[in-house]
């Protein structure tokens, strides 16, 4: 059964997950994603795996028997293990959260999980993960080489300029997370620069136009930010 | 429901609002009484005012010299009947000028010349004064002339009274009002019994017992009574209406699993893939909306417990709306939706409320979730975060199909889902309603000009805090003092030495500075001293001349423990204490005469000198009055006790009496055989010398003997008063009067309890014969300065011939 979006790479997988209910539909629907997983359910074990065996993604389940998914993501974490994490949370309280993030999560959703946003949400950080990986970022028609500082439209290049090549970097390294424009002012620009909001504007003006076509779009929420995501996915 | 942080009892506001009445009746009375009391204690103390004044200008005379006046001893002695005040007078003639006593008293204003006393107010020296003058016509070689007298008193006692008769009065009154109130609230216990019976009927009522209290009220609580039943009336459809809600989420929760578990049967009966999917893909939407409906329900339930709870704190909005709204975009089902912001209208720190983070979150999220789920896919979101006065309001507003205007009432009742097509759970809006009320803001809904639905919750503003600034207290140390004690002493050194040793040895670290002073000089030194050389404590033997200085307000009231307190005619206001008891005695050469040959009183003692002028002749030692304070202390005093006195003098005269300073010179000259008595020395010593003269004889008389006291006070103006009182003190103390017992020629004040001292047992001989003199005002009339010139000039008169 082909799954709407389905991305071209697969990936190494750890669903760690207590309820095997849970854990099989998870793995299975990842597995018809065409993605390799492996599934703990016990934290202890799990923290042991990831010790020795590397993966492009975790999905982390909080309550845990043998350790909670915070100590484990925290051990990964202290010891330089940058693998992107989800963490899954029966709990709506917004401690939760923040431990989550602040332990080091990528993201967090709270079950029960729509299996489509799951998915999306997979490709979002396999993404991120593999444009720093690989040094290529691909979505659909765009390719954008990191080393090579170009980015192809069908192949020819897109004709940006240094500047919008920057941006189109932090925009991608930032793959479906909310960037207020002065945080992209600060990434843009130097301390000595001081550049005008408006000039950060202006600039995701000339880039989304140039952008025009591919998957890659760049939302603007007034007030809020910009947030970019690869559209065809959907 | 929030409960009352304070309780507020019925009964207690009626009886606060009574007992603010008769305060205020009580307040109004007293202030009547005070003035009463005023009057009255005025009327008391001007009586011996007037009687004082009475029995001095009987005493005026015009005489050779003009006009003069014999101060009578009894003007004094009335005014010392009130032994708290000091004492003024003044005598004068508006023709003749000043007369004697103290001549800057203020008059009253607008004095006119009478011979009917008046009296008033006035400040004297600083210290409140009140007056009587009173006015008498004498006949003059140059006509007729007024002579004045002027007296006063401080007002230490007419306060006391009037105090003493405005507490009596005023207890009475309070009495009145305690019984009053006490009527009141059984007035208002009774009164209020209908609402103790609604309490136990309430209180004894089943929680599932939501019927109607039955009964009539009394009219005054209809309105109450009516109230409760309104609000039962309200709970029972509360209840049912639960029970509504019950049934709906029951009903909601098996309708969507009985679908969902329907779905799936029919897709596991399915005999091809097609059919299959399509009931798999219907099971799924219902699956979707079940999720959704309990979380919805587990939200309702949390944001209810938590507005519960004292969980709000202040917070800003602006960055939880930011957070919130930048987690839902992350959603990707929100990418279609035009969401936007708006914060530019917020005042600085305009955003700060008490507030749950968690529920506020949870109703933005479902007001921003509603928008999209209600809206088409590419909606437009706007929240918005502004001030208006007073209040923070958080809009958040959609350009969907939004609510009827008939319909807006209804949206935020539970399981009331208006979008059929769209089949809400029905609890979005109660969630963003409940949250509303758990922080005391309010949600309303509108239409709004994007189209669709416009919510606006709008919350009480936190006021700006205000900067404290903290108040640092002068708090100076006091300068480290040297403990330095300074002494004024007209009295012998070697009686003071032993007792400044032994205060130095019970108080280490206090050193005392001895002056020591002729009596006069003291006298004359403390009225010129200028504020800041006042010495710490002055002791004189002359009682008069300290009655003076104290009688002038100089000295300072001092709390001596009950113990210690002399008894009543050795001190004065607890200002001036007497420390010694020093009777006047005669002593005489035994070899030249026999004990048996003295006369036992006063009146014999003339008659004595009389029968035996020829071999007494030069041979009688007195005090010269004009040197000797004490010899002219004892000298007025014996001449107050009779018309012998007057006599004495006159053969003592006559006898060729031979005057001495002082009582150590009168017992070397009886020791040497030169006098074969004298008269009115001071006992004490003249024991303390007789233990090296074996033939000088202590002689006391069985009528009276004259006892003067040396007295202490601390000055007002005293550098170290504590150190001055704990000096007096000690003086007053068993110690110090033991010291004084053993260690110097004086006698302490109470002799009987030193029963070794000879001279104790000599004053035990003769109970009631030693005649004290008082502490008093009444010493002040033989410093009058007529009285005086006019006692010494007959002294002279009769000595010096």
């Amino acid at each position: 059964m082909p799954h709407p979006g389905t991305y071209d790479a697969a990936m190494r997988m750890l669903v760690v997950e207590d309820n095997e209910d849970l854990a099989e539909t998870i793995v299975d629907r990842l597995r018809a994603e065409g993605h390799s997983v492996d599934r703990e359910s016990d934290g202890a074990e799990a923290s042991a795996l990831l010790r020795h065996a590397s993966f492009d993604l975790v999905l982390l389940d909080v309550n845990l028997p043998g350790r909670s998914g915070y100590e484990v993501l925290r051990a990964m974490r202290a010891r330089d293990d940058d693998t992107p994490v989800i963490i899954l949370t029966a709990r709506s309280q917004i401690d939760d959260r923040v431990i989550g993030l602040d332990a080091g999560a990528d993201d967090y959703m709270i079950k029960p999980v729509d299996f489509r946003e799951l998915s999306a949400r997979c490709r979002v950080l396999a993404r991120r993960r593999a444009g720093t990986a690989t040094n290529v970022f691909t979505a659909g028609s765009l390719s954008f080489d990191r080393r090579g500082k170009r980015a192809l439209i069908d192949g020819a290049d897109a004709g940006l300029k240094a500047r919008e090549i920057q941006l189109l970097e932090i925009m991608i390294d930032n793959l479906g997370r909310m960037l207020s424009k002065e945080e992209v002012a600060d990434r843009l620009y130097t301390f000595d620069e001081t550049p005008s909001l408006n000039a950060v504007e202006q600039l995701f003006t000339r880039l989304r136009r140039k952008l025009d076509g591919t998957p890659l779009v760049i939302k603007t929420a007034r007030g809020l930010g910009y947030l970019a995501y690869v559209s065809d996915e959907d | 429901m929030r409960t009352e942080p304070r309780l507020v009892s019925l009964q207690r506001r009626l009886l606060l609002a009574m007992a603010g009445g008769f305060a205020l009746l009580l307040l109004i009375i007293s202030v009547l009484l005070w003035s009463y009391a005023r009057t009255a204690a005025n009327r008391i103390n001007d009586l011996p005012l007037a009687g004082a004044a009475l029995a001095m200008l009987e005493r005026a005379s015009i005489g050779p010299e003009g006009p003069t006046i014999d101060l009578p001893n009894s003007a004094m002695d009335i005014l010392a009947l009130n032994t708290r005040d000091r004492v003024q007078y003044r005598v004068f003639s508006p023709t003749m000028g000043e007369i004697t006593g103290t001549g800057d008293l203020p008059l009253p204003d607008g004095m006119d010349l009478s011979d009917v006393p008046r009296f008033y107010d006035a400040t004297y020296l600083g210290a409140p004064f009140r007056f009587v003058i009173q006015g008498r016509r004498m006949n003059t070689p140059s006509g007729r002339d007024w002579i004045v007298v002027q007296v006063g008193q401080t007002v230490e006692t007419r306060r006391h009274d009037q105090m003493s008769f405005y507490l009596s009065g005023m207890t009475g009154l309070a009495a009145l009002s305690v019984i009053g109130l006490v009527c009141v609230w059984i007035a208002i216990r009774t009164a209020l019994a209908p609402l103790r019976q609604i309490a136990g009927e309430l209180r004894r009522r089943d929680p599932a017992d939501l019927a109607d209290i039955p009964g009539s009220p009394p009219r005054e609580i209809r309105g109450l009574f009516t109230a409760i039943n309104g609000f039962i009336a309200r709970l029972r459809q509360n209840r049912a209406l639960t029970e509504t809600f019950i049934a709906d989420v029951a009903h909601q929760t098996r309708t969507s699993l009985s679908a969902l578990q329907g779905h799936l049967a029919l897709a596991a009966d399915a005999t091809d893939y097609p059919e299959m999917k399509a009931r798999v893909d219907k099971a799924g939407r219902q699956a979707a909306r079940t999720v959704r409906l309990s979380n919805q329900l587990l939200a309702n339930a949390m944001v209810i417990h938590r507005s519960d709870r004292a969980s709000l704190q202040p917070l800003s909005l602006c960055p939880l709306v930011r957070d919130t709204l930048a987690d839902l975009l992350r959603d990707s089902r929100m990418r279609r939706i035009a969401l936007s912001f708006e914060d530019e209208a917020l005042a600085p720190e305009g955003d700060r409320i008490r507030g749950d983070a968690l529920s506020i979150r949870e109703a933005l999220n479902n007001l921003v979730e509603n928008a999209a789920r209600h809206g088409p896919a590419d909606n437009s979101i706007l929240v918005a975060l502004e001030n208006t006065p007073g209040r923070v309001v958080l809009r958040v507003e959609d350009a969907g199909p939004g609510i009827a205007e008939a319909d807006l009432a209804r949206a935020t009742e539970r399981f009331t889902s208006l979008a059929a097509a769209t089949r809400g759970s029905g609890l979005g809006l109660s969630i963003v309603q409940a949250v509303a009320e758990g922080h005391d803001a309010v949600l309303r809904l509108s239409r709004s000009r994007l189209g669709g639905l416009c919510a606006e919750l709008s919350f009480p503003r936190l006021a700006a805090l205000m900067a404290v600034l903290l108040c640092w207290g002068a708090g100076e140390v006091p300068a480290a003092r040297a403990e330095a004690l300074s002494l004024f002493s007209a009295t012998d050194a070697a009686a003071m030495e032993p007792l400044i040793a032994a205060f130095e040895a019970r108080n280490p670290g206090i050193e005392v500075a001895f002056t020591e002073f002729h009596t006069v000089d003291l006298y004359k030194r403390l009225r010129a001293a200028a504020p800041g050389t006042m010495p710490d404590v002055v002791i004189s033997s002359a009682m008069d001349l300290q009655v003076d200085l104290v009688n002038r307000g100089l000295a300072r009231r001092l709390a001596l423990p009950a113990t210690h307190r002399p008894p009543d005619w050795a001190q004065w206001r607890g200002e001036l204490f007497g420390f010694t008891f020093e009777p006047a005695a005669v002593i005489y050469d035994t070899r030249f005469l026999g004990a048996h040959d003295l006369p036992s009183n006063h009146r014999d003692l003339a008659q004595f000198i009389r029968d035996n002028e020829a071999r007494l002749t030069g041979r009688i030692g007195s005090y010269d009055l004009r040197s000797s304070g004490i010899g002219y202390l004892y000298a007025t005093q014996d001449s107050l006790q009779g018309p012998q006195a007057q006599r004495l003098i006159e053969v003592l005269g006559r006898a060729r009496v031979r005057t001495y300073c002082c009582t150590a010179d009168m017992f070397a000259a009886t020791a040497r055989g030169e006098l074969a008595l004298a008269h009115n020395v001071i006992g004490s010593y003249a024991a303390t010398l007789a233990r090296g003269a074996p033939h000088v004889g202590l002689h006391f008389f069985d009528d009276y003997n004259l006892v003067m006291t040396r007295t202490a006070f601390v000055p007002r103006d005293a550098r170290a008063p504590d150190l001055g009182a704990r000096f007096v003190e000690f003086l007053l103390s068993p110690a110090g009067q033991e010291v004084i017992a053993a260690h110097t020629p004086l006698i302490p004040l109470a002799p009987e309890r030193h029963p070794d001292l000879p001279i104790a047992r000599r004053i035990a001989e003769r109970p009631g014969a030693f005649l004290a003199i008082r502490l008093s005002p009444s010493l002040l009339t033989y410093l009058d300065r007529l009285k005086q010139r006019d006692f010494l000039r007959a002294w002279d008169a009769s000595v010096l011939r």
